[in-house]
């Protein structure tokens, strides 16, 4: 073979460096978006109320909750608001459980996008989680709403809810792509999941309140594991925010910082592998 | 003299890992896939070419010889298993099968599509019309892609790989299904992107459209090259190994 200038050329399956690849991501913004608005649009195609299922389903689930512990259980003791305490629970967990849930499918769901065009796949979990954020923002404008109709009202503490979102969508990011890749591989992961989250719900104080067994009825290992557990710390700033209840401050250090951590992994393990999710 | 490269693939290898039946499960890794079906499929052995700007490939070869395969590694959607494939710039591949969002009407495919290639909404909006007038596919933008045939999923998803004029352009199969008004049209389309020194990979078994199409054809069989030069020369050893092969089975 002659011998060629190859100066001008690249390789198509050189792996960009970071920076050039986030470059490559944020050229496709807007991709990042128009997915997640067609994903919600979508989603409730085919049922006869449509997309008034996106606030639908949260407030049915609400008065289940609300049925079974604050009146048959009663396990609302010492809680004020109890309704608005189970509200800010429930829509926050759901936030992450469906933003992992969704992440998990995002590659095994996007066969025909992936083999068709190149991209930077991350925008695939990425996008999942951007449909869930919208979603959450009608459930925050319905909390609001509620927060001021029950008489508690809206406080200078909802400045810092930005700061709030952000800790947990970095965490609900990171989980969808750590999830994205394992279900790649393994397609049981979406069987599990559902699991996980059902325990995880438990163990952060979604419905019942948690915090008050630590030191009492869960001690040692226990309660130094559940104590760790960042979405329990990420709900306890939500409800920080919409009712003044108590939250520690070095456990919120310590989330923030688990949460920026799992995204960083996440980021990277999902990278690790993106060269073959077109496989197969 | 002689254009500048604009694709160079190099002792290419791609083996396909395939699990029988369906993707491995966990089960499988578990207990280390000892006597499940793993199985190697060797679809490239070794191929090497370059392509210079302004060059109208055609590659041919049977069904399983491993084109599109071919076609694939050089859109970077299939890593090789060894070899390397270097290109000027980014190439933009256009398969008849694939789909992008099948729930999604054809307007949205447009606009994803091309957001996906690296448009912004901005951008989009700004030739979204022209691009419905290139499909000619009418109303029928309204419906979801799933109800699209093949040939009208083609018309699309043409329409999206060449709209921002990509340097490299691999079309697999696509052509073939148009009607002949469509035809006439994408091979308007693809001689104005060849006539900005653009580069055409064709992947098709309809022989004369390769041959009408290309200035220099690539046959391949086997996951080898078989072929290389003057479209009338190739086509014609090829279709005399069609014969032989034919009688032989026969």
């Amino acid at each position: 073979m002659e011998t060629v200038d190859t100066s001008n050329l690249k390789s198509v399956n050189a792996q960009l460096p970071t920076r050039e690849y986030l470059a490559e991501m944020w050229d496709r913004r807007d991709f990042a978006i128009a997915v997640p608005l067609e994903q919600l649009r979508s989603e409730h195609k085919n049922t006869l109320l449509g997309n008034l299922w996106h606030l639908g389903n949260p407030l049915l689930m609400i008065a289940v909750y609300y049925f079974v512990f604050g009146k048959l259980l009663q396990s609302n003791r010492g809680i004020d608001n109890f309704l608005l305490w189970l509200t800010i629970g429930i829509f926050t967990f759901r936030l992450t459980s469906s933003s992992v849930l969704g992440g998990a499918a995002s590659i095994t769901n996007s066969k025909g996008l992936i083999r068709a065009i190149k991209f930077p796949r991350t925008l695939l979990p990425i996008s999942v989680v951007v449909s869930r954020l919208i979603s959450f923002g009608i459930e925050l404008s319905l909390l609001a709403g509620f927060t001021l109709l029950s008489g508690v009202g809206l406080s200078r503490r909802l400045l810092l809810l930005p700061v709030v979102i952000l800790i947990h969508t970095s965490f609900n990011l990171g989980g969808a792509l750590i999830a994205a890749r394992l279900n790649e591989a393994f397609r049981d992961v979406q069987q599990i999941i559902p699991f996980l989250f059902r325990l995880l719900m438990y163990l952060s104080g979604v419905i019942f309140p948690i915090q008050n067994y630590l030191g009492e009825q869960i001690t040692g290992l226990a309660m130094s594991v559940i104590s760790l557990n960042p979405v329990m710390r990420i709900i306890d700033l939500y409800r920080w925010v919409f009712l003044g209840t108590a939250v520690d401050v070095g456990a919120t250090a310590k989330t923030t910082l688990i949460s920026l951590g799992i995204l960083w992994f996440g980021f990277r393990y999902f990278r690790a592998a993106e060269w073959r999710y077109g496989r197969a | 003299m002689t254009a500048p490269i604009a694709v160079s693939i190099r002792d290419l290898h791609l083996d396909y890992e395939i699990s029988e039946d369906r993707r491995a499960a966990l089960r499988e890794r578990l207990v280390k896939h000892q006597g499940t079906g793993k199985r190697v499929v060797r679809a490239l052995k070794g191929v090497s070419f370059d392509v210079r700007a302004g060059d109208s490939v055609g590659i041919i070869g049977s069904n399983g010889s491993g084109k599109s395969t071919l076609l694939a590694a050089v859109a970077g959607l299939l890593p090789p298993t060894s070899g390397d494939i270097l290109v000027s710039a980014e190439p933009k591949l256009l398969g008849v099968g694939a789909t992008l969002l099948p729930g999604a009407t054809g307007w949205k495919n447009i606009s994803i599509g091309c957001m996906a290639l690296g448009m912004t909404a901005e951008e989009v909006d700004a030739q979204i019309e022209d691009i419905a007038v290139f499909t000619d596919l009418g109303e029928a933008l309204d419906r979801p892609l799933h109800t699209y045939s093949s040939g009208m999923r083609a018309r699309l998803h043409f329409a999206v790989a060449t709209a921002m004029s990509p340097e490299i352009l691999l079309i697999d199969e696509a052509l073939a299904v148009g009607d002949e008004a469509f035809k006439q049209k994408s091979a308007d389309r693809i001689d104005e992107l060849l006539e900005n020194a653009g580069a055409l990979l064709l992947v098709s078994h309809s022989l004369n459209e390769v041959r009408d199409r290309s200035n220099r054809v690539i046959w391949i069989e086997q996951g080898r090259l078989r072929g290389d030069g003057d479209p009338e020369t190739v086509v014609k050893d090829y279709r005399s190994f069609v014969t032989r092969a034919t009688a032989k089975s026969t």
